[in-house]
């Protein structure tokens, strides 16, 4: 008991000199890491600037030159040429080698676009449903299950659509128009069914689950159009639709093309939007959804004039989410773009992608060299439109948040 | 107001039809998904199972045999072609053929026909006509197969044994021979054995008789193995289905991977997301601990964590990008002017390699782990931190004896879903690491038994290599579609179990909240 007090102090000198030594580690250990991982932005730009800043042994790059309106603009060069990317081509001297960015952004943003044109009808249509509509047990499976759906590995993903449907889309045109078509009909037609069903059936099929039991009705309604499209095809297209296409509003068919890009996209980007989509509709405040229905107003009135709105921002940063994922994505435009660097608005043309043509080609660039150099400015214009987007996004959810906590005090 | 209670009336049963397409939209992304999980599995599983032969007789007196695969409707609508996988590449150099179904005259299932698996060359299909023992004894007709089939099974049990001696025997002898000179003879009656189990295997060959008359003669040990389909029963059938799919698991690819199995594969992805998640965990963890615990939660810090929230969404061949200008060319270029000045002309750590890899892939999961565990490390009361202090512990032991052991679920989430997406990135492996075919696995005998710097073979990479890069598609898409099958799995697995802890986690915290 006498001799307790030294020991106690000298004790608690060592647990707080641990402690204190712990928590500088903490410290130097986290904004060690956090500095890693911004360094990546900082690398980037670093090893850009040489492009720009002549030194000794290399001229500079005009920034015309990357956007391919260089000397020989003026000239009535084709604009197929005088975009071009060939910068491992052997130039006669005197020639300016062709370093245009522009058919690479032109192929990324092409490729986003169509992803995102598929991506979120689909994405926003299922978030409102699971939000109004859907059974609370189904909406809890549903999560996890498209969650699964994002983790599918974009080599697969690309696999099937490079080597699987592209193949089949190429034999299957009025097939795949017929599809087309004929989906939203049939969902309308299994609507107005279920109305004129008897109740006991109506009862069964519960618009909360209809999520699950249109599965089926639309694995029927695709076959039907699949059946149907040789009739389609003999009385809307003369017959063939290919040539129709080529010959009536002179389009090319490439095997891998950005329609077939944009449907594999759709599938891999649509989760992510739809998450996002889904917190932002169901964190509306009850009392907005349950005043408009107290009101007389249908669920999907109360979706459409008031649920809706108040999410917008949440709904506008998902779909910003969706197209930085959908701008990046590489396996993917890889494997089913055909990878040709062309500039066209037909959306059955190849394309090729920034992501992709350093996947391809920063391998063989020896490092310091142009090449090299270009490629890691396009890694660092994905890096920095990437980055600006997810920031947008998530300033808008924050101040979204904000919004809900003063409008109905939280969810 | 008469336009709104007109509305009313004319809605009074459903939604409208903006709400059957929102629906529909749920169905035809669960429809999506579904077929592209039945087309792999089908296709995938589908591909091991023994289909039966064909034996065609055209038109024009010409035959062959071969598994049907698929038909392909002509262009204008001249009928149908079908392709049949007929082997014997080294005879017509092809191992396909398309025959337009108006030609054929007749299609039987003889029981005779063998469907040899070989080593170089791939399938044979034929008739046996002989087999030639070593001893040069020659069995023709019936008496045949019933020889072929136990020769087969003793090389297969031969193999095994020499396997065996070589693992267990003479390569810790030869360990061993160093210090004690001992172990000299009986690692020389080892060898002597061993000569005597290739003694015992050489020789031997087949002949088969094709179905267009031609003859092949096959020496023994390049046969993997022999099968009559058409005599198989569904019971035998579902064994060799059994035995394709381990043999496709354990073996490694033959033939520029158009054939064989995915193990090297299999064991780089795995040993690569291992050593990734040991790199990833305590940084990851560390960074969150600093974030949430530690720093001062003002403006700066609010930033730097949507920054690092940020860093997830950025594309993850930027990561590759990174990884190839300061792990290999950087750090691994100056390594290789330290260390291995020896052998600089060809690059040791200069080029892509595991360890480069490993630590691309942690980067570009390290925000993973670090949103995942600072969500969990949030969810905990503050009361917890205060009472931990106010009964005097300091800030280390509460951090390690109350808040950690409280975020361990969270934490582990953060892990698994790194790894999940780790084992599915493909685009920065190409730039720092991936090989198409590694002759060497990164783990071995010779120390320092795992070698960072090698080069090693991903399941990912496998796929986009043998249906992209591949001299016969057509021959690799089964395995194709058997590899990303397997991939899918693995990762349903890892995501499957990700989500069931966060939902464990959910039910045991829910109550739990911030103030």
């Amino acid at each position: 008991m006498l001799d307790s007090p030294p020991p106690t102090a000298v004790r608690r000198r060592l647990r707080q000199g641990r402690d204190r030594l712990a928590t500088a580690l903490i410290t130097a250990g986290g904004i060690g890491v956090i500095a890693a991982l911004l360094a990546i932005g900082i690398f980037l730009a670093v090893e850009v600037v040489p492009l720009f800043w002549p030194t000794g042994d290399s001229s500079a790059i005009s920034p015309e030159a990357l956007w391919g309106v260089g000397e020989d603009a003026g000239e009535a060069a084709d604009e197929a040429i005088r975009h071009r990317w060939a910068p491992t081509a052997s130039l006669a001297p005197g020639e300016t080698p062709r370093i245009s960015l522009a058919p690479l952004a032109w192929g990324t943003l092409e490729a986003a676009a169509w992803a995102l044109a598929i991506a979120v009808p689909l994405a926003l249509g299922a978030a409102a449903h699971s939000s109004l509509f859907m059974s609370r047990r189904l909406r809890s499976r549903l999560k996890p299950t498209l969650e699964l759906m994002e983790a599918l590995p974009g080599v697969v993903v690309g696999f099937v659509a490079g080597l699987v449907l592209a193949p089949w889309v190429e034999r299957h045109l009025a097939e795949v128009v017929a599809c087309l078509v004929l989906l939203v009909p049939g969902l309308l037609l299994a609507g107005g069914l279920r109305s004129w069903l008897p109740a006991p059936w109506r009862e069964a099929l519960p618009l909360g689950w209809a999520g699950l039991w249109l599965v089926p009705w639309l694995a029927l309604v695709l076959a039907a159009s699949v059946w149907l499209a040789p009739w389609l095809e003999a009385v809307a297209f003369d017959g063939d639709l290919r040539r129709f296409l080529e010959l009536r509003l002179g389009l090319d068919i490439a095997v891998r093309n950005a329609l077939i890009v944009g449907a594999a996209m759709g599938f891999a980007v649509m989760p992510s939007v739809y998450a996002l989509a889904e917190d932002a509709l169901s964190g509306v405040p009850a009392s907005l959804a349950e005043g408009a229905q107290a009101l007389g107003a249908t669920r999907w009135q109360t979706l459409w004039r008031v649920v809706l709105p108040a999410a917008s921002p949440g709904i506008f940063s998902a779909v910003m989410i969706g197209a930085g994922r959908a701008v990046g994505e590489t396996m993917i435009v890889l494997m089913a773009s055909g990878n040709a660097a062309l500039m066209t608005l037909n959306p059955l043309d190849g394309l090729r992608s920034l992501a992709a043509t350093i996947a391809i080609e920063l391998p063989e660039a020896g490092p310091g060299g142009m090449h090299y150099q270009l490629l890691l400015l396009a890694a660092l214009a994905l890096f920095v439109f990437t980055f600006l987007v997810n920031t947008l996004a998530e300033l808008v959810r924050t101040r979204l948040r904000r919004r809900y906590q003063r409008l109905g005090g939280g969810s | 107001m008469r336009e709104a209670s007109s509305r009313r009336l004319r809605l009074p049963r459903g939604e409208g039809a903006g709400a059957w397409l929102c629906a529909g939209s749920v169905a035809l992304s669960l429809l999506a998904l579904l077929a592209l999980l039945a087309l792999l599995t089908v296709r995938g599983l589908g591909h091991f199972w023994p289909s039966p032969v064909e034996l065609v007789v055209l038109e024009d007196g010409r035959q062959l045999a071969g598994e049907r695969i698929r038909e392909v409707p002509l262009a204008r609508g001249d009928g149908v072609e079908r392709l049949y996988r007929t082997g014997n590449r080294d005879l017509d150099g092809d191992r396909w053929a398309w025959v337009r179904v108006a030609a054929i005259e007749a299609v039987s299932h003889p029981v005779d026909l063998v469907v040899l698996e070989r080593r170089r060359w791939g399938q044979a299909i034929g008739r046996l006509a002989a087999f030639q023992a070593a001893s040069g004894e020659r069995i023709e007709g019936e008496a045949a197969w019933a020889a072929l089939e136990a020769r087969l099974d003793e090389l297969t049990a031969l193999r095994d044994a020499r396997d065996r001696l070589r693992e267990e025997v003479i390569l810790p002898l030869a360990a061993r021979r160093g210090d004690e000179g001992l172990a000299d003879g009986e690692l020389t009656a080892a060898h002597g054995r061993l000569r005597e189990l290739q003694a015992a295997m050489a020789g031997g060959r087949l002949i088969l008789d094709t179905a267009d008359g031609d003859s092949l003669s096959v020496p023994l040990e390049q046969v993997l193995g022999a099968r009559r389909p058409n005599a198989m029963s569904t019971l035998d059938r579902l064994a060799a289905w059994g035995e394709g799919v381990w043999r496709f698991l354990s073996e490694g690819p033959r033939a520029a991977n158009t054939a064989g199995g995915v193990w090297p594969a299999i064991f780089g992805t795995v040993l690569m997301v291992m050593l990734m998640s040991i790199l990833v965990t305590p940084f990851g963890v560390l960074a969150a601990i600093y974030l949430n615990e530690v720093a001062h939660q003002g403006r700066l810090t609010r930033l730097v964590r949507i920054a690092v929230r940020n860093l997830a969404g950025v594309p993850s061949i930027v990561y590759g990008v990174f990884g190839l200008g300061v792990f290999v060319y950087g750090i691994g270029g100056r390594l290789d002017r330290w260390f291995f000045e020896a052998s600089l002309p060809s690059p040791t750590f200069g080029t892509g390699g595991l360890l480069w890899a490993s630590l691309t892939l942690a980067l570009l999961t390290l925000p993973v782990v670090i949103v995942a565990t600072e969500e969990g490390l949030a969810r905990i009361p503050d009361q917890q931190r205060e009472g931990a202090l106010a009964l005097g512990a300091t800030r280390l032991e509460m951090l390690s004896q109350v808040v950690l052991p409280m975020a361990a679920p969270a934490m582990l989430t953060g892990v698994i879903l790194a790894v999940a997406r780790a084992a599915g990135e493909v685009a920065p492996l190409m730039l720092v690491g991936v090989a198409k075919l590694a002759p060497q696995v990164p783990v071995d005998g010779d120390f320092p038994f795992l070698h960072l710097e090698r080069k090693f073979m991903h399941l990912g990479y496998h796929i986009f290599d043998a249906a992209f890069h591949g001299g016969d598609v057509q021959a690799a898409m089964p395995l194709v579609y058997a590899t990303a099958l397997l991939l899918v799995l693995v990762i349903l697995v890892l995501n499957l179990t990700a989500i069931f802890l966060r939902h464990h986690l959910s039910t045991r915290h829910g109550a739990l909240t911030r103030r």
